[in-house]
C-alpha cells in the first residue's frame, strides 16, 4: 500500500511561511522537514496510515450522531433537572434570540466537525480503493476549511468550564453525550495525525 | 542571499501547495494545474483584509467587554456579569484554576491577537526592522491560539441550556455575547489573510 503511495515527487518546494525555494528530492517522502530559515513545517512526517485514517474517520462518524443528541451534563437543583446536548443548546441559543451566535456555535460544534469526518472518510476510502472521484480536489479543499473551523476540542473545555461553574449551585452529572464527544474528538485527534495532504495530492495529481 | 520562490516566477498554491510557473505581469487569473484553484505570488490585498478585519475586531472588543455577557439569576437573585466580572467571580469563589482558563481563553488571547496582528501590519507598513523570524514566530503563535477563544461561547450555550427552570435558575446570555463571536471570528479571519510572507519580502527589498 504504502509503495503506490510514494510516487514521483516534486524536486522544488516553497516554504508557505517565508517563500524560501527549497530542493527537496534528497528528502525522503517520510521524513519530516523544516524551512531552514523560519523553521515551517514544510513537508509532515511519517507514512499515510490510510487504513487508520479510515477506521478512525467510521468510528467518528458511528458516534457523531449519539454525540451530538445524547445529553451532556445534567443539572440538579431543589427537585428541578436541566440537560443540553450539542444540538439542544443551539437549538435553545436560537430561540433566545441569538440567531447569528447559534449559527456561529452550530458551525464550529457540529458542522464542521460532521464534514471533517465525512470528507475524511471519503478520501480515505477512495485512497484506499485507488478510485478518485473527479471532484476529488474539492474534497481536499473542504477538508482543510472544516478542519480550521472544527473546534470540538475547545467545546470539550468548555463542558468542563461549565461543570466546575455549576458544581456550586446543585448536583451535576456527566451524561452519555460527553462520553461519545470525548470519542469523537479522538477519532478528529487520530485523522489528523495520520492524513498527509501531500500525499493525497500527490496521488490526484499521478491519476490524471 | 537565499532565493525566493517568486524570484524564479514560481507560485505556491494556496490550496494545494504545489508551484505553478507564473509570468510577473499575469498577477492574477492564473489556475493551478493540480488543483484548479486562482493561483498568485502573494495573498491578494492581504493587508488591506487584515487591517479592515482587526479594526473591525478592535472596535466590537469594547461592547464585548463593557456590555454584559451571561446573567444568573438564580431564586429570583442575579446581576448581568461581564466577561471580566465573570472571572472575578470565579476567582473569588476559590475556583482559580477555572478563572484563569477562562481569563486567558476571553480576554488575554483577543487582545494579544489585536495586538499581535497590529504589530505585524505595522511591521509590513512601516517596513520596521524587527526580526522576521520572531515576527513568523507570533504569526504562527496567534493563529495556534485562536479558535480557543470560542470557549466562552461554547459554555454560554451550555448553560443558558442546562440551567432553565424558570424561577428557581435561569442562565441568559447577554448582548456583549454576540460581539464577542464577532471579535473572535473577525480576528480568526485576519490571520487567515495576513501573508506572513509579505515580512519575509522586507528583507530583500
Amino acid at each position: 500500500m504504502t509503495d503506490s503511495l510514494s510516487p514521483h515527487r516534486e524536486s522544488l518546494l516553497a516554504c508557505p511561511d517565508c517563500d524560501l525555494l527549497l530542493r527537496v528530492d534528497a528528502v525522503p517522502l517520510d521524513r519530516e522537514c523544516h524551512c531552514p530559515r523560519c523553521d515551517a513545517l514544510v513537508q509532515d512526517g511519517g507514512h499515510y496510515a490510510i487504513d487508520l485514517h479510515l477506521a478512525a474517520a467510521f468510528s467518528g462518524l458511528v458516534l457523531f450522531v449519539p454525540a451530538v443528541t445524547a445529553p451532556v451534563l445534567r443539572f440538579t437543583m431543589v427537585g428541578q433537572w436541566g440537560s443540553n446536548s450539542l444540538l439542544g443548546g443551539v437549538w435553545h441559543l436560537w430561540t433566545q434570540g441569538e440567531q447569528i451566535l447559534s449559527l456561529l456555535v452550530l458551525l464550529c460544534s457540529v458542522v464542521a466537525p460532521f464534514f471533517h469526518l465525512l470528507l475524511s472518510f471519503g478520501i480515505a476510502l477512495t485512497l484506499r480503493l485507488s478510485r478518485l472521484p473527479n471532484n476529488f480536489p474539492a474534497w481536499l479543499k473542504w477538508h482543510r476549511h472544516m478542519q480550521g473551523w472544527s473546534m470540538l476540542e475547545v467545546y470539550t473545555l468548555g463542558i468542563i468550564v461549565a461543570y466546575v461553574k455549576m458544581l456550586d449551585d446543585g448536583d451535576v452529572f456527566v451524561g452519555s453525550g460527553t462520553y461519545c464527544v470525548a470519542g469523537v474528538l479522538l477519532c478528529l485527534i487520530i485523522c489528523n495525525q495520520c492524513f498527509r495532504e501531500d500525499v493525497a495530492w500527490r496521488q490526484w495529481e499521478q491519476r490524471k | 542571499m537565499s532565493s525566493r520562490a517568486f524570484d524564479k516566477g514560481l507560485a505556491r498554491c494556496f490550496s494545494c501547495g504545489k508551484l505553478c510557473q507564473l509570468s510577473v505581469q499575469q498577477h492574477q487569473a492564473s489556475c493551478c494545474p493540480r488543483c484548479d484553484s486562482p493561483v498568485s505570488f502573494r495573498q491578494s490585498a492581504s493587508l488591506s483584509y487584515s487591517w479592515a478585519l482587526t479594526l473591525a475586531a478592535l472596535a466590537l472588543l469594547v461592547p464585548a467587554n463593557m456590555l454584559p455577557i451571561l446573567t444568573v439569576v438564580s431564586f429570583g437573585q442575579g446581576d448581568p456579569d461581564t466577561i471580566m466580572s465573570g472571572v472575578i467571580k470565579l476567582w473569588e469563589a476559590e475556583l482559580q484554576a477555572i478563572a484563569a482558563v477562562v481569563f486567558i481563553a476571553s480576554v488575554a488571547v483577543p487582545v494579544a491577537k489585536l495586538v499581535v496582528m497590529l504589530l505585524l501590519m505595522l511591521v509590513v507598513q512601516l517596513k520596521l526592522p524587527l526580526s522576521k523570524e520572531q515576527c513568523t514566530l507570533l504569526y504562527r503563535f496567534i493563529h495556534f491560539i485562536g479558535r480557543w477563544s470560542m470557549l466562552d461561547l461554547f459554555m454560554i450555550s451550555i448553560l443558558v441550556t442546562v440551567v432553565h427552570m424558570g424561577n428557581i435558575a435561569n442562565v441568559e446570555s447577554g448582548p456583549a455575547a454576540l460581539a464577542f463571536g464577532a471579535v473572535v471570528v473577525l480576528t480568526m479571519l485576519a490571520a487567515d489573510y495576513f501573508d506572513p510572507r509579505l515580512l519575509w519580502d522586507l528583507e530583500h527589498e
